[in-house]
């Protein structure tokens, strides 16, 4: 579980492992980060994440014999601590006014729309890391039937807390912004909160699960900040 | 000398004005873009020449046709894109003005460079989220100027640097071609005719060139796949699946699934930031 330490500037140097996304990866992803942060707290300016590689960007060059020499002492010590247990629910109101392609990606995929909600509410999704848009949680979990291209053209506005699927995977868009998904549903509350000190409503490494509710439901709720419904 | 807060108001603006600072740093892996200035040189210029931190917040301009009216006594110092620059209907050049209130100020054509700086004393007080007062759709109020905004800033009458000899003003930096960058994650995978063609070849600026990108217009033959997911940043070149090289910018989303191919550095960012469309560029490999 090494992975290969590359500098792309002076500042910045990445982590990657050429294995298969899984959540054994994403422990030891995690398991470098929290180690990272502990023993480079001063030099350390930002972290990104991907589904293979972790970035750091820093203040001040670290020599990379340094960095290669705390990872090859990380990697004697004691095993990763296990992904977090805790499984939020996301209340998501699938139907055509809440999901514009919700009937069409039924149709192409030769299912029901009713075989297509109780397909997508079934798994629990793990949240790998956060891109895209402020609060965009990359997700892992999307059962292979419901795997479908991204549109050719995509679509210039998708509404605020949009459930959507593209390629083999599944999101929630924080807020309006373009995008390329096929739009199955809606969620009525806040995934993102910059006046919080932490802004998104759950942890890399926590699981998430769809929760089918009512356009009643749905609008009775809408704007809800996010910790009303996981306490 | 006065002082408390004194405002600009917008008479009139084109498209793509907006308050920048030196972005939101730390938020990334919560999914937020930088955001801050395009042209970083040219802010940091103008924050050293009014004696400001680095990193206070100015207005950057995209258009011509923007007109201000200040409504308290300041300095500023108008730094970036060269343009015609008319104070109460009379032409001056760039750099320091003193301002007093009810001055107007008008930006007319550009003439060399593409974005414009106006920096002012103590910098802009607008809303800081997260850090910083750099305007991002999301995360602050505001992503755009609008007529009848106004931008707050510390009113001072004190003048600061009319005894200081002038700053002689130099444009040429922004017309290097040359842009400096270090060979990215993805580099290694690109064919050697492809890394060739990106090394020996002139690159044109697209008429696609925003806050988040800029794309150049030259296609590539790429049969590089998409890859996981992975951290992108300010100046990574993507090599699209159309073949295109397109180039982070500011705004620009935090991780991405085209191949990264090269990394600019923090300068080549400021340089070609100000390239207009149709203006070239080449690429200079440099080593970390």
């Amino acid at each position: 579980m090494t992975p290969t330490l590359r500098q792309i500037t002076p500042l910045t140097t990445e982590f990657s492992w050429n294995k298969e996304i899984s959540d054994g990866l994403l422990q030891y992803i995690l398991f470098i980060k929290k180690g990272l942060l502990e023993d480079f707290k001063k030099e350390i300016k930002e972290v990104r994440l991907g589904f293979k590689t972790l970035s750091i960007s820093l203040h001040r060059p670290l020599e990379k014999a340094e960095i290669q020499s705390w990872l090859e002492s990380k990697a004697l010590s004691a095993a990763p601590t296990p992904l977090p247990d805790r499984i939020l629910e996301i209340p998501v109101c699938y139907s055509g006014e809440t999901g514009r392609d919700l009937q069409s990606l039924a149709k192409t995929l030769a299912l029901s729309v009713d075989e297509l909600i109780s397909l997508h509410s079934a798994p629990l999704y793990r949240i790998h890391f956060f891109g895209f848009l402020p609060g965009f949680m990359y997700l892992r979990g999307l059962p292979e039937v419901l795997n479908i291209p991204r549109k050719r053209v995509p679509d210039r506005t998708v509404p605020a807390g949009s459930v959507a699927i593209g390629g083999n995977q599944t999101g929630i868009y924080p807020m309006e912004s373009p995008g390329g998904w096929h739009l199955i549903g809606r969620s009525p509350i806040l995934f993102f909160n910059q006046k919080e000190k932490y802004p998104v409503m759950a942890e890399i490494g926590e699981r998430i699960n769809f929760r089918p509710i009512t356009l009643q439901e749905y609008e009775r709720n809408l704007r809800h900040p996010f910790q009303k419904f996981n306490k | 000398m006065t002082s408390g807060l004194g405002y600009i108001k917008v008479l009139r603006t084109g498209p793509g004005t907006s308050i920048q600072d030196l972005g939101r740093i730390g938020f990334a892996e919560f999914g937020v873009p930088s955001a801050g200035a395009m042209d970083t040189v040219s802010v940091q210029w103008a924050n050293t020449i009014l004696r400001n931190r680095l990193d206070a917040a100015v207005l950057e301009v995209f258009q011509p046709g923007l007109k201000l009216q200040f409504m308290a006594p300041t300095e500023i110092c108008i730094a970036g894109a060269e343009a015609n620059i008319v104070l109460n209907g009379k032409p001056v050049s760039a750099g320091t003005q003193q301002i007093s209130g009810h001055d107007l100020l008008e930006i007319g054509a550009f003439k060399t460079g593409s974005i414009l700086y106006l920096g002012i004393n103590g910098g802009f007080q607008t809303e800081e989220v997260m850090t910083s007062r750099s305007w991002f759709a999301g995360i602050t109020g505001q992503s755009q100027c609008q007529k009848e905004n106004r931008l707050t800033y510390r009113a001072n009458s004190k003048a600061l640097n009319s005894t200081v000899s002038r700053v002689k003003w130099n444009f040429d930096w922004i017309k290097r071609l040359e842009l400096a960058a270090y060979p990215g994650p993805e580099w290694e995978l690109l064919d050697g005719s492809n890394q060739k063609k990106i090394l020996d070849g002139e690159f044109t600026i697209s008429v696609l060139r925003n806050r988040m990108a800029v794309q150049l217009e030259e296609l590539l033959p790429n049969s590089m796949p998409e890859m996981a997911t992975a951290p992108v940043y300010p100046g990574t070149v993507q090599l699209t699946s159309g073949g295109k090289l397109m180039v982070l910018m500011k705004d620009a989303q935090v991780t991405g699934g085209y191949p990264r191919v090269l990394q600019l550095t923090e300068e080549a960012v400021c340089i070609l930031a100000q390239k207009r469309p149709g203006e070239k560029v080449r690429i200079k490999l440099v080593q970390r």
